[in-house]
């Protein structure tokens, strides 16, 4: 199973992702978020980016969605939708959950799926360690790299994020 | 709106499509896109009201979607080229979902529907924004991936929004509905020739910048968005009565106007490269705007329109003083004898 466990994990990627996706109240997109934001923190660090994966946990899940909580908790609704309350968001998810049990069968019985890429069976996706990586881990170099080559990425986000705040301000500020 | 966060939000719109306009690497360009869109909804919504709000929303959902094919595009590029740079797309899925975000971003037909709508629920300088400034950048970028563009795809969708941007406008009242169903058709004759020729693609989309320029000015000028209000201008500026009607007729592709020189010159260009029924049908679909256009001229400048005698008069407000307005009326009706200066763009 160990060598199947990115292909596991991104199945449980899609279907968190169908979780959001299928529209219930934003309290509980944000439980299924976390779900989501773990899993994918453990896709990445089995691709060997434990700093990245660190990087999702912290500022991803312990910044950002503690404070969507904080703020969806002062603005929910005293009924809000879960996935059973409602015939259309169950359906919505029951459809998600019936595409991707369907693409997985596909890919679990055919040697190649061609749809948009070549994915030639499971066994694709299972890490091996070819062990030429060398002294540096890649991913810790890309970071340094964004603030030495990228220098301009790093301002074009940077200023991004700042006209963000500004934007919605100006926006829920009305009048 | 705070004056120096307005100045701050305007020039992000710029910097976001300066961005688009100068990257190299896809990934920028996705981030020029969004810092573009992020950008503009305030500007969208500078008056605070419902249908403010309404528009501002539709264009964000419609906006996004398109973003998010672009970069499903860009990845599925990645993939199969295994590099970031722009230059044409190789992969075929990728060209396809490519052009249809592009095209969503444009407004051409079928992703159309959001332009008339859009356009009618907000001010007219920030339509005038939406309807100029934002065309430039995804038009860049086809012009940067135009030799990889399937052919098919394009020209349906070509000739299909001149054909929704003749028909639609027909039936319009409202000034800004109808600068947009213009739009939508102009839309179509750029992108008509982008396979062929893609930098008459750039001279149409100039032309076309300054005549939409110089029309929403017009109306800016005489504060007027319905048909009936525009037609009281003989009595504020006569002047303008005049210059509405050669702006529109240039709109409509007559000669001796400068907007006779792009449709002109792409039907030459069409016809050079052996497609006959295109242009003629093309030429014949144009007559359906410039109907609605002349339609605009009657009543504006041909003729008093009918209205109860207390209408006649306009409110004067304190006039507006409307930059460069005198160089763009030149501009957009007697660029016609320059047309042998094109050469030099070769």
């Amino acid at each position: 199973m160990m060598t199947y466990i990115v292909f596991i994990l991104s199945v449980i990627f899609v279907v968190s992702f169908v979780g959001f996706s299928s529209k219930p109240s934003p309290i509980y997109g944000g439980l299924v978020l976390i779900v989501s934001g773990g899993v994918g923190c453990g896709i990445i660090m089995n691709f060997g980016g434990s700093f990245l994966g660190l990087m999702v946990f912290l500022i991803y899940l312990g910044g950002m969605l503690v404070v969507f909580g904080y703020t969806t908790a002062m603005a929910t609704e005293q009924y809000p939708e879960v996935w059973v309350s409602n015939t259309t968001v169950m359906g919505v998810f029951l459809l998600g959950l019936l595409m991707e049990v369907m693409l997985v069968l596909y890919v679990l019985k055919s040697e190649e799926v061609g749809v948009v890429f070549e994915f030639s069976g499971v066994g694709d996706w299972a890490i091996y360690d070819t062990g030429d990586s060398g002294v540096f881990s890649e991913e810790i170099m890309g970071v340094a790299a964004l603030y030495s080559y990228g220098a301009w990425v790093v301002i074009v986000t940077g200023w991004s994020l700042f006209v963000g705040v500004l934007v919605i301000l100006e926006v829920t500020r009305g009048d | 709106m705070n004056p120096l966060i307005f100045t701050t939000i305007l020039m992000t719109v710029l910097l976001g499509t300066m961005i688009v306009m100068m990257s190299s690497h896809w990934l920028m360009i996705w981030i020029g896109f969004e810092m573009n869109l992020l950008a503009i909804i305030p500007i969208l919504m500078k008056k605070y009201n419902p249908r403010t709000m309404e528009a501002s929303t539709k264009y964000f959902l419609t906006q996004a979607t398109a973003s998010m094919l672009l970069m499903m595009a860009i990845i599925i590029n990645l993939m199969h080229s295994g590099q970031w740079t722009i230059t044409k797309v190789f992969n075929p899925t990728a060209s396809i979902i490519m052009t249809s975000a592009l095209a969503m971003k444009l407004g051409l037909t079928p992703f159309h529907f959001w332009v008339p709508e859009v356009t009618q629920g907000i001010s007219l300088t920030s339509g005038l924004i939406l309807l100029t400034w934002q065309k430039l950048a995804p038009m860049s970028i086809l012009y940067q991936i135009s030799p990889s563009i399937n052919l098919n795809i394009l020209l349906t969708m070509a000739v299909l929004s001149i054909l929704v941007g003749g028909w639609g406008g027909l039936n319009q009242t409202q000034l800004r509905k109808i600068m947009a169903y213009s739009s939508i058709a102009h839309m179509g004759w750029m992108t008509a020739v982008l396979a062929y020729n893609p930098t008459l693609t750039m001279l149409n989309m100039l032309i076309y910048i300054m005549m939409t320029l110089t029309m929403f000015m017009l109306f800016i000028h005489s504060s007027s968005t319905t048909t009936l209000s525009l037609s009281h201008t003989w009595n504020k500026t006569p002047l303008t009565t005049t210059l509405i009607l050669i702006t529109l007729l240039s709109m409509g592709g007559l000669p001796p106007l400068s907007g006779f020189m792009p449709k002109w010159m792409i039907i030459q260009e069409l016809t050079k490269n052996n497609s006959i029924i295109l242009p003629t049908l093309m030429a014949i679909m144009a007559l359906l705007n410039l109907y609605f256009y002349m339609r605009l001229t009657y009543s504006t400048s041909l003729t008093m329109f009918p209205s109860t005698n207390n209408m006649k008069m306009k409110w004067q407000f304190e006039t507006k003083r409307i930059t460069f307005l005198p160089p763009l009326i030149v501009m957009s009706s007697l660029l016609l004898p320059l047309t042998p200066m094109l050469s030099i763009l070769d």
